[in-house]
């Protein structure tokens, strides 16, 4: 009693023990922090502060001593030019593309999983996890390969349905298409992954509750599964969202942004203008202004996985 | 019933589409890597042919992949041990302390998911340079570091907040140091999860290019670097870029069997309890 008497008095001079205990803590905690603190805040906060006072000057690479001031015409510059006005297209195209289809698709094969064994499910699941652990470079050689048009599957298998002059990676109508399919093919798994994890947390008997209802199949997968799956379908979102929004490598891999542009995403066009037309600051403009359409794009999204909820 | 059998026969053939789906392109580079080129340039897809090792050999002796391969098994394990490491370290102050605005912090970690990756790579690029740090493995493996953080950090907090707080408070009153705590009881629970996050981490670090090409040269290539290398080309010598190819899926794939289940718990957990 006599100890409880003590800690409850704030206004003591003197520190408790247990006070001591807990600044020793918070010093600990700290220590632990650190390293990571420190490594983003060198490796991404810095060079994003660089990016940011470097967009508004003209320079190229090595030539950091020799920048004149351009204030604000690199942003100016960004949406006067047609390119990049394309690649910004293109990118937000090819993320609500992506997005959308590997969602459904994933999600779907996660519901069918559900439905069969679970021992057969978990040999599946295996076989499906496949693409995710590859890497995106090797993605695209594979692709290029069944999109050439003389010896790829695509090509092939198009045949059959009277297809075989659907233009392929050459043709800018469907290029930026096959490299949805291509990212599909290789991001699909991560959201069945998730989203398997995801439904073994809803309970069965919501579902037997339904059918006793005699609810459909249908209504129940928008009145359960969707809805309960609401945080899970958030993170899907965030993290498979900005990774698609800065693709790179994929589209490196299989078209390098042509035929004609149709392909250029804005993490490919900073880096052309950055390495290939040494344009340093036009690129670090570029990427500010990729950085600021993730922020209104996902952000929203974020403070929702922030939030504290036990939905489920 | 036979609407329901009707739905399985669906179910089964969908499922069975998805696997050739998942399966086919897996199987024609790995098919590929071991035709010759006769083979290999036909119309319609040759499923008998006479195996040879010929492109493995040459990706060995002409195209320096023994080298490469030496190089990104450096550059994914370092920077693994070190995101892991770090990482877990973060996780755990975040999660089982009372820090003042620990939520704040997290949510500044996840951010780093949103910094598109030219931005960080240009002034890392210069850093880099005047550090006289360029053509060294140093430059992959601080950039690759960084790239995970995020999600690592995510994925241990997530895996930290699922072991129950009374394992810890009994081993504090114990008398446990926060650290004994941390290495005696906590470590050993999640080990799953820092396999998963691991695997998660060097997969990313070992298949990641961008970086690599800009911060390595000719003798610090990883494997990614030197496929960018025939894909970027106009003409693709496809026998020996399959070759490079197959042996450098194998080890994310394998490694991927034992933890794709921890993978998908972590994400989650990361976000679902508060």
């Amino acid at each position: 009693m006599g100890i409880m008497t003590i800690t409850a008095a704030p206004s003591s001079a003197f520190q408790t023990p247990k006070v001591r205990a807990i600044h020793r803590d918070q010093r600990l905690a700290i220590l632990l922090l650190l390293p990571a603190a420190m490594t983003i805040f060198l490796v991404m906060i810095v060079p994003l502060g660089f990016a940011l006072y470097a967009s508004l000057f003209d320079y190229s690479l090595g030539q950091e001593n020799n920048m004149s001031f351009v204030f604000l015409d690199n942003y100016l510059r960004f949406f006067a030019d047609p390119v990049a006005f394309r690649s910004l297209i293109n990118t937000v195209v090819f993320t609500l593309l992506s997005l959308s289809l590997g969602l459904s698709l994933g999600l779907g094969i996660a519901v069918l999983l559900k439905r069969i064994n679970p021992a057969t499910a978990n040999v599946l699941r295996a076989i499906f996890a496949m693409p995710l652990l590859i890497s995106p470079i090797i993605v695209g050689l594979v692709w290029r390969y069944i999109y050439d048009p003389t010896y790829g599957l695509a090509y092939y298998l198009l045949r059959f349905v009277g297809l075989q002059n659907f233009g392929g990676l050459t043709s800018s109508a469907t290029a930026l298409l096959c490299i949805v399919v291509a990212d599909v093919w290789h991001t699909t798994p991560f959201i069945i992954l998730v989203a398997s994890a995801g439904l073994t947390m809803i309970p069965d008997e919501l579902y037997e509750a339904a059918r006793i209802d005699g609810a459909s199949s249908f209504h129940m997968l928008f009145r359960i599964t969707i809805p309960l799956l609401a945080k899970v379908l958030t993170v899907l979102i965030l993290v498979r969202g900005t990774d698609a929004f800065r693709i790179f490598d994929l589209v490196y891999g299989l078209t390098g942004g042509g035929p004609a542009n149709a392909t250029t995403s804005l993490s490919v066009f900073a880096y052309k203008q950055a390495f290939e037309n040494n344009k340093m600051g036009f690129a670090m403009a570029t990427s500010v202004i990729t950085l600021v359409c993730l922020v209104v794009l996902f952000g929203p999204f974020m403070r929702n996985s922030a939030r504290k909820g036990k939905e489920i | 019933m036979k609407p329901l059998r009707l739905g399985s026969i669906a179910t089964w053939i969908i499922l069975g589409l998805f696997t050739l789906w998942t399966v086919v392109p897996i199987a024609l580079v790995v098919l590929n890597s071991f035709k010759r080129a006769k083979d290999i340039f036909t119309t319609s897809p040759q499923l008998w042919f006479t195996p040879t090792l010929v492109n493995y050999v040459n990706a060995l002796t002409k195209a320096n992949f023994g080298l490469y391969y030496c190089n990104s098994i450096v550059v994914a394990v370092v920077s693994t041990a070190v995101v892991i490491g770090i990482g877990t370290f973060a996780a755990y102050a975040l999660t089982s302390f009372r820090l003042i605005a620990a939520n704040t912090v997290a949510n500044g970690f996840f951010l780093g998911k949103l910094v598109p990756v030219i931005s960080m790579l240009l002034p890392l690029f210069v850093i880099i340079n005047s550090l006289g740090l360029r053509g060294t493995l140093a430059g992959p493996i601080i950039a690759h570091v960084a790239l995970n953080l995020p999600f690592v950090v995510w994925l241990m907090m997530g895996f930290l907040r699922d072991v129950p707080p009374e394992l810890q408070q009994a081993a504090m009153i114990d008398g446990c140091t926060r650290m004994q705590t941390f290495w005696k009881v906590l470590v050993p629970v999640i080990l799953p999860g820092i396999a998963a996050a691991s695997v998660l981490a060097m997969q990313y670090s070992w298949n990641e290019l961008l970086f690599s090409l800009q911060l390595t040269t000719l003798d610090t290539y990883t494997v990614p670097v030197g496929i960018a290398g025939f894909v970027g080309s106009i003409s693709v010598d496809w026998g020996l870029s399959s070759a490079a190819a197959t042996a450098a899926m194998i080890p994310p794939i394998l490694l991927g069997f034992f933890v794709q289940k921890y993978i998908a718990s972590g994400t989650i957990g990361g976000s679902v309890k508060g």
